[in-house]
């Protein structure tokens, strides 16, 4: 119960990133049904920007994330306006291999800029509280309740069960800017904008919004919201060119999964893709393994015949699996509803 | 239009040309300067650079001739970036064996690689001294491919052997591998010799490069309660998994092979990374006076100590300048030049006869695979490497 | 333009039949022809002539011969990938990003017969084209009704299912991380012929192509190349004439990823080892980029592309490593490439349109 509890937690710190990467695949594909490839790429240089901010301008973390934030959002407009806005009317196949390249260059770009090899969040500029303290000492804990005991860096809860304040952080930021979001589409007027855009874009501009700006903006929050998301895997994981490829690729399944153009469905889908994959690591093989015992082929099972690592070698397929079923069974996605002009 | 295009397809076919006395001696180094092994690569090249600029600062490699006159040559590097994969390293093998000049090729650094253009070097008759490779089957069935460095079934057991033995007081483990040839090899013969010494293997989990949360994993790992956690894998990971197993709350002791020497390792892993256990081919504490000084040069000249990779390229190509140096003869043919150096270094194959360098005595067995290179064991203290306390150097128990 | 080489009044008769050789013969082209044809010679005449000065103490830092010519066996195998691609993304307008899938295919249906099961080469190769055939009706048949980007997701999950398949079917490839190591050369049967050197492989893929070559040409201007056309402009007014779409679509689901299977069984003896990372997204990549440059839907470009791009990446390997924090301009190159194609020339570098 332990385990199944922390795996939990594990797979909704994971969806949480999944849902902030997948919001901008589903907010651009909302408004121009175009796959932004490169939305991936924008997360990766959402962390870059906040690591040379604060390794090499010094700024503190709190104002290097909102920087990182705007030149993101600033890289999601100049994305667009280079790259997209001449495209608008060609086929979507242009821009669609249009977007893979832009993803390409910019991986690339970044792998000039910043080299190769992964670079860590330096530590001594991160907030006390995401920080890493000595992990083989006893924490200090600074209050108790209910058994759940808040020490320096992580909440423990009762039975070895533990999230980190990192970790919390994500999946309150996930949840926080997910509402903030849904509030800011159905009831300002950008929002109200947006969804016209969504439904036709050629009546939109009639009826006189502004279509291109809408774009802009669209993919300025998504870019910003990568950003966001970015600088959290940073801080958690590391940085390098490449951070953006498979977190991406889950990202966009997971905005397949929720409905691609919902912002809900997104956030619901990332969440699912996260705890799925860290499901299927955890518990693939011990299924795998107590049927092949059971059916008395324990003996291939311990010779490696049946691979006991089906779970951690299929855990990146997942993406894939849902990915493909949900587009040949039900396109629209969970929460998707189907606007006529599907594919 | 046309003719625009066909100009443009001929431009890739116009090289630099060069014109000079053969007043060097070339020698190839292949290895990833580029992709996901950059790291590796770098250090690799650095350690050749080092040795090469060493050469030549003393006057280079010197011939002597019939009439007694002494010529020294230059000795010169080439390198070639094999980006890790098979496609490159074959071009790359090919361009190195069918050159004109180049005399032996140190690399490559991947196994994948080292295997893809072993059949190239033999059939071109050219020596490929791997100073990275650790795939069993690199120098099988050539007689032109050699390593100085041991093998993954060499170092699995070891560690099997280690924890048994000096780590008395661990009585359980758990692996943790990358789902690649080298996690996996390393895994193979840890748990194969695990199961003859009756150490207690608890659970075996694999991990992808291309995922960067192996909270899952850890989770499950954690559920065993093990002793000791082998990390079987490379640095960029593993500094990941011992972050993350630190956040999680996980106690348990790592355990890391020579996939994990790497200065990034420090860097990424931060405090998490005190206290891991690693084996490597080679330790700079434990070098002696010789990598000493070399380990000074070296971080004077690249501002970065050199780790094991670097050493070891650094004694390739000093094994290398060697064979040249007894064996060149310029009315010779490049054919012949080449199985000189072959010879010679085949010939390297008892302590005796060995090649003596920073990281200890190497010599071949007959495939090519150097005997007995001991391992080593040191301890992250302090986001440093250090010498561990106990070692097991003694052949005996490791054999 | 030159002139035709053979006077028109001769040959009138066989130009009005549009016979597709003579037709088309001008000198360049004869020309070309003979350069590829000879291209092994050229090569090793030109290594003779550097041996000779390299004799005398004077180098010329030309590669060899036999290095250009795996260069340009890589770029052939490109070539024969690049038509079969073509098949899908040109003539029935499909963006496929998985075409990788079926390279792999028939890499492993190869190399794994040629190794564990002792299979001569050339019965495997008619097993690997089957076998990229059929899977290319597996993936092709639930995504019959899917088009545009949806189309383009399934075939890119679909790819990296497969490559996460041989590096974990371990009972399957026996071996680690999807390794065939040893895969023994092509030997001719009832005779003693082995093809292992680069100008063996040469012509072997030469033939290769000029078969693939003509196939695909017979099949653009038949019957079956129209129906994949009318599918590609207007899927709905092509199924209103009368053209059976789900028919025409898995054969050219079926013929391109056969290709595909055809350029995996060369790849295994060639390479002699094959491992999963040669069957990456990026390849993917690669070999789409050759068939937009060149043009959609045409054979000519997919193969100018192919020749393009595969020199270009190899050039930029010698250039580029004498100036390293750039190396990885190397692939940011094709994905500007690709951005500019699409902004500048949708339709590709040397298009003409047929249609």
């Amino acid at each position: 119960m332990d385990v199944f509890l922390q795996q939990l937690i594990n797979g909704l710190v994971l969806g949480g990133i999944y849902a902030l990467i997948a919001v901008g695949y589903t907010m651009v594909y909302g408004i121009i049904q175009l796959i932004n490839f490169a939305h991936g790429e924008v997360f990766m240089l959402g962390a870059y920007f906040a690591f040379t901010l604060v390794a090499f301008f010094h700024l503190p973390f709190w104002v290097a994330v909102p920087i990182s934030m705007l030149l993101c959002a600033g890289f999601g407009l100049l994305m667009d306006f280079v790259a997209y806005r001449p495209i608008r009317n060609a086929p979507r196949l242009s821009a669609l291999i249009t977007a893979i390249g832009v993803s390409i260059a910019l991986q690339n770009i970044a792998r000039i800029i910043w080299g190769a090899k992964p670079q860590p969040f330096p530590e001594e500029t991160l907030p006390s509280f995401l920080q890493q303290v000595n992990p083989l000492e006893e924490p200090n804990i600074y209050f108790s309740f209910l058994g759940i005991n808040f020490t320096e860096v992580a909440i423990k809860f009762p039975g070895n069960v533990s999230l980190a304040y990192l970790d919390l952080s994500i999946i309150l930021l996930a949840v926080i800017l997910m509402v903030g979001l849904n509030r800011i589409v159905s009831l300002t007027k950008i929002g109200k904008a947006m969804r016209a855009c969504a439904q036709n874009r050629t009546a939109s501009n009639l009826m006189g919004i502004k279509t291109n700006q809408v774009i802009a903006i669209t993919f300025a929050i998504g870019s910003a919201l990568g950003a966001i998301a970015g600088v959290m895997v940073g801080v958690r994981e590391y940085i390098e060119p490449t951070m953006g490829y498979y977190k991406g690729v889950a990202a966009f399944a997971a905005a397949v999964l929720g409905g691609i153009g919902n912002i809900t469905g997104a956030m619901v889908g990332g969440l699912l893709m996260g705890i799925a994959e860290v499901f299927g690591a955890g518990y693939i093989d011990p299924i795998i393994e107590f049927i092949a015992t059971n059916v008395g082929l324990g003996e291939y099972y311990e010779a490696g015949t049946i691979s006991n690592s089906y779970g951690s070698g299929y855990r990146v397929a997942i993406s894939y699996i849902v990915m493909i079923i949900v587009i040949l069974i039900r396109p629209t996605g969970l929460f998707g509803k189907s606007t006529g002009h599907r594919a | 239009m046309r003719n625009w295009l066909i100009g443009l397809l001929l431009v890739p076919f116009v090289f630099v040309l060069s014109c000079d006395s053969g007043n060097q001696v070339r020698v190839a180094v292949a290895g990833p300067f580029t992709g996901n092994a950059a790291a590796f690569g770098e250090m690799i090249k650095r350690g050749a650079e080092l040795k090469a600029k060493e050469i030549n600062e003393a006057g280079g490699i010197k011939e002597i001739n019939e009439n007694g006159e002494i010529r020294a040559r230059q000795l010169t590097l080439v390198f070639g970036d094999d980006v890790g994969t098979e496609k490159e390293a074959k071009a790359v093998a090919t361009r190195f064996a069918t050159d004109r000049r180049i005399l032996a090729v140190v690399g490559h650094f991947n196994s994948s690689c080292s295997l893809a253009g072993k059949s190239i070097y033999k059939e071109n008759g050219i020596v490929e001294l791997s100073p990275g490779s650790t795939n069993v089957d690199v120098c099988q069935g050539s007689d032109w491919t050699f390593r100085n460095l041991y093998r993954d079934d060499f170092q699995g057991a070891f560690i099997a052997r280690y924890i048994k033995n000096i780590l008395t007081e661990y009585k359980t483990v758990s692996v943790l591998f990358d789902n690649d040839d080298y996690g996996r090899g390393l895994k193979d013969a840890f748990t194969a010799e695990a199961r003859r010494i009756e150490l207690e293997v608890v659970s075996e989990k694999a991990y992808d490069r291309d995922t960067t949360d192996y909270t899952a994993q850890l989770t499950s790992i954690n559920a065993d309660n093990p002793d000791i956690i082998f990390v079987s894998g490379l640095y960029g990971q593993a500094a990941l998994i011992v972050k993350q197993a630190r956040n999680l709350g996980i106690t348990a002791q790592f355990f890391g092979a020579d996939g994990i020497d790497s200065p990034e390792f420090l860097k990424n892993a931060g405090a998490a990374a005190n206290g891991t256990l690693l084996t490597t081919p080679f330790t700079f504490g434990a070098g002696g006076e010789e990598a000493a000084k070399v380990a000074e040069a070296f971080e004077a000249e690249y501002g970065v100590p050199p780790d094991t990779w670097a050493a070891l390229t650094y004694d390739a190509m000093g094994m290398i300048a060697e064979a040249i140096e007894k064996t060149y003869n310029s009315k010779a043919t490049l054919a012949e030049n080449r199985k000189a150096i072959r010879d010679h270094l085949a010939g390297l194959d008892t302590p005796e006869e060995g090649y003596t360098g920073i990281t200890g005595l190497t010599y071949f067995d007959t495939n090519g695979d150097t005997v007995n290179k001991p391992a080593y064991v040191k301890i992250v203290k302090d986001g440093n490497y250090t010498t561990a306390e106990k070692q097991m150097l003694d052949i005996a128990s490791q054999n | 333009m030159s002139k035709n080489i053979i006077p028109n009044s001769i040959f009138e008769y066989y130009k009005s039949k549009s016979s597709f050789i003579l037709n088309q013969l001008t000198l360049t082209r004869f020309i070309l022809f003979l350069i590829i044809l000879f291209l092994p010679t050229i090569l090793f005449s030109l290594d003779a002539i550097i041996k000779f000065f390299s004799d005398r103490n004077i180098y010329i830092d030309l590669p060899s011969g036999d290095y250009i010519l795996y260069i340009c066996v890589q770029v052939c195998v490109y070539i024969l990938l690049a038509i079969g691609l073509n098949i899908v993304c040109g003539f029935t307008g499909l963006l496929d990003l998985g075409y990788v899938a079926f390279y792999l295919v028939g890499g492993y249906t190869a190399g794994l017969l040629m190794t564990n099961h002792g299979f001569n080469y050339f019965l495997v190769l008619p097993l690997a084209i089957l076998n990229g055939g059929l899977w290319g009706l597996i993936r092709g048949a639930p995504t019959l009704r899917l088009t545009g980007d949806y189309f383009a997701i399934v075939t890119f999950g679909f790819a990296e299912l497969l490559f996460r398949a041989v590096k974990n079917e371990i009972w399957l490839i026996q071996d680690i991380n999807g390794f065939v190591k040893d895969i023994p050369s092509v030997n001719i049967p009832y005779t003693k012929i082995v093809l292992y050197q680069n100008w063996h492989h040469y012509y072997h893929i030469l033939i290769l192509i000029g078969i693939v070559i003509f196939i695909t040409y017979r099949l653009k201007n038949s019957r079956v190349g129209r129906a994949w056309i009318a599918i590609r402009e207007d899927e709905q007014a092509a199924a209103c004439m009368g053209i059976n779409v789900s028919r025409y679509k898995s054969l050219a689901f079926a013929i391109s990823a056969a290709i595909g299977g055809l350029g995996g069984a060369f790849l295994a003896p060639f390479w002699g080892i094959i491992s999963a990372k040669a069957f990456e997204f990026w390849e993917s990549i690669l070999i789409l980029c050759m068939v937009i440059l060149g043009g959609k839907g045409s054979i000519r470009g997919a193969i100018i592309g192919a020749v393009f791009l595969g020199s270009l990446s190899e050039i930029l390997r010698e250039i580029l490593l004498r100036v390293p924090q750039f190396s990885s301009a190397r692939i940011l190159i094709f994905g500007v490439i690709l951005v500019l194609l699409m902004r500048f020339r949708p339709d590709g570098l040397i298009y003409k349109k047929s249609v």
